[in-house]
């Protein structure tokens, strides 16, 4: 059995039918480029980091809004059209398949964040002033990976449950206030500090603003700590996320949980 | 696997049970264990049309859920194709196919041709045989010039062909079809059945659940007969009907036969088995008697408040003896 078959296939059965959605915008372009806008007009007359912290706290709400629906939805998607048993009964691992789904949100999310970028950069005019692309377009990758694989975590707890549609809810602006999106974490209560630590993005959108910025303090770790943690965040996530779903998939099978019987 | 080293038989049920843990109640959850089936066996020959009939929530789908490794057994043991179903779950996966009924199952927004091709990637369909062998499966089952169109412009019919062509992407030795022609129209259901006739031609094997008395007798070599989680009998359908070769099924035509008359039948001592269905404005009453024709007299009496529009006797079929057995159990 191919891996990376069952990955590329649901990579493209996933962004097949992601566009085949008129729906797909309203998440996607609109509610991000919103939030971004209404930002920009804020501090119209700002440039530097707060114009940088509207930008990327608009293209993260469109990352992470992507990756944790495209998480949620992975599963919930299958249990609405009734495919969900049939994909489970491949000889494919569900990780495989989920993984292949979540790469394409991440994928459809940086394409999501490049517009918000292009949008404010041509349409408002911001002035981001990054200091160093590639450092900055190397800090987006690997969060947009980290995005994708907590989605797999969280993933694999959406196939025991046939709530997904109200976890997803629920995480999708806690995980955005306390990984500092939109505004530092310094500004957060001290007690969501090992929440927001623990959490890869956090890490990236640092490592992004060091990129863009020389003259920023943010945690104060440095481009090169916040890049390695976010990376081994990353691997933990991909090894928690493997673990899990071996876990998941015989509970699945011996309570019952994929359907009603 | 060829002939000289694979199993004698394509599965082998021993024992199987599955147990259920629900809630009842918001506040005050109360768990209930409920078997849902309840140590059935059987045996299952290669290239054989294999049934299994029973009413609603007799233990079919989940049987063939335990089967196709989509549900865990309680206790118990099966093998399909030599494989065990809880510990040899992908190799048995690789092996075979399942069709389920129904409206859902598909990708309803992309074509018929995408969804062929995300399953064949599922099951690890060699990339270099993947479209010529979803092109074969589309003519197979007629699809061939929709394929490219999206499943939600497919009738119920085109949406059941396509179920097969599914089920058979990964070239299946064993099919598992659960009711695979519920809600079709007639046509669509006998093109189905055709389609299933074909599968055996072609050295299948198929294990089939339906509700279609009449289907089962055309379609299978044996039929397991479920009735409360237990297999009550199982048979060839020519021997399932010696059940009741010694009753004559009198068939009534009426209009506002009541409950407590059909009851009253129910009681007699020389009635075997009533079973009345609504069809159009009519209700079909078939009762089984030993007594044959000479009963009717008695029948009309009893159903004297209803309008009689037709009394007839009838050889007993498939599903008579169907009746009786579940009635019994």
């Amino acid at each position: 059995m191919s891996r990376f078959q069952t990955f590329a296939g649901s990579f493209r059965m996933s962004m097949t039918n992601f566009f085949a959605d008129p729906q797909w915008i309203i998440p996607n372009i609109i509610a991000p480029f919103t939030f971004t806008a209404v930002a920009l007009i804020f501090f119209r007359n700002v440039t530097g980091s707060v114009a940088l912290y509207a930008v990327l706290g608009g293209g993260m709400m469109g990352m992470w809004g992507n990756t944790l629906y495209g998480a949620g939805f992975a599963l919930a998607f299958d249990r609405w059209n009734g495919t969900l048993e049939y994909v489970m009964g491949t000889p494919s691992r569900l990780v495989w398949i989920v993984a292949g789904r979540s790469a394409s949100n991440a994928v459809l999310g940086l394409l999501n964040a490049l517009a918000i970028f292009a949008v404010a950069v041509f349409g408002f005019g911001a002035q981001l002033g990054l200091a160093d692309p590639l450092r900055f377009f190397v800090a987006l990758v690997l969060t947009l990976a980290s995005l994708s694989a907590l989605g797999v975590v969280f993933c694999s707890s959406f196939v025991l449950t046939r709530s997904a549609q109200i976890m997803t809810n629920g995480l999708e602006m806690p995980i955005y206030v306390i990984t500092g999106s939109m505004f530092p974490i310094a500004l957060l209560p001290f007690w969501t500090s090992p929440f927001s630590l623990a959490l890869g993005p956090t890490w990236g959108i640092d490592a992004m603003r060091y990129a863009a910025d020389p003259t920023y303090v943010g945690m104060g770790f440095g481009y090169a700590v916040d890049v390695a943690v976010v990376a081994l965040t990353l691997v933990a996530y991909l090894a928690v996320g493997f673990v899990l779903f071996l876990a998941v998939e015989n509970r699945a099978r011996r309570d019952a949980t994929l359907v009603e019987v | 696997m060829d002939a000289a080293s694979r199993p004698a038989k394509a599965s082998v049920v021993r024992d199987l049970r599955r147990t259920y843990k629900t809630t009842k109640g918001i506040f005050r959850k109360k768990r209930e264990t409920v078997e849902a089936v309840r140590g059935i066996s059987f045996d299952v020959d290669y290239g054989e049309l294999f049934g299994l009939v029973g009413p609603n929530g007799a233990g079919k789908t989940t049987t063939i859920k335990m089967l196709t490794t989509l549900l865990t057994p309680t206790s118990g043991t099966a093998t399909v194709l030599g494989y065990d179903v809880t510990r040899q779950v992908t190799e048995l996966r690789r092996n075979i196919g399942i069709i389920f009924g129904g409206e859902r199952g598909l990708y309803y927004r992309v074509s018929g041709r995408e969804n062929l091709r995300y399953f064949a990637d599922l099951y690890g369909v060699p990339m270099s045989v993947r479209e010529k062998r979803i092109q074969g499966l589309l003519e197979l089952v007629g699809l061939a010039d929709r394929a490219d169109e999206r499943v939600e412009s497919y009738s119920r019919g085109m949406k059941q062909r396509l179920h097969i062509a599914k089920g058979l992407v990964n070239d299946p030795k064993l099919v598992f079809m659960d009711e695979p022609t519920i809600g079709l129209d007639p046509e669509a259901a006998r093109d189905c059945r055709r389609m299933i006739r074909d599968l055996i031609q072609k050295g299948k094997t198929v294990l089939l659940t339906t509700h279609y008395m009449f289907e089962a007798d055309e379609l299978c070599r044996r039929i397991g007969v479920i009735a409360h989680g237990q297999i009550v009998a199982l048979d060839t359908p020519a021997d399932l009907k010696r059940y009741v070769k010694d009753v004559t099924v009198i068939e009534v035509e009426a209009l506002n036969a009541a409950e407590a008359d059909l009851a009253a039948l129910r009681k007699q001592p020389d009635v075997v088995a009533v079973n009345a269905e609504v069809v159009g404005e009519r209700q079909i009453i078939r009762i089984q008697t030993p007594r044959g024709g000479e009963f009717i007299p008695e029948v009309t009496r009893i159903l004297s408040r209803a309008r009689i529009v037709d009394v007839r006797t009838k050889e007993p079929t498939l599903e008579d003896a169907y009746l009786k057995l579940v009635g019994a159990a």
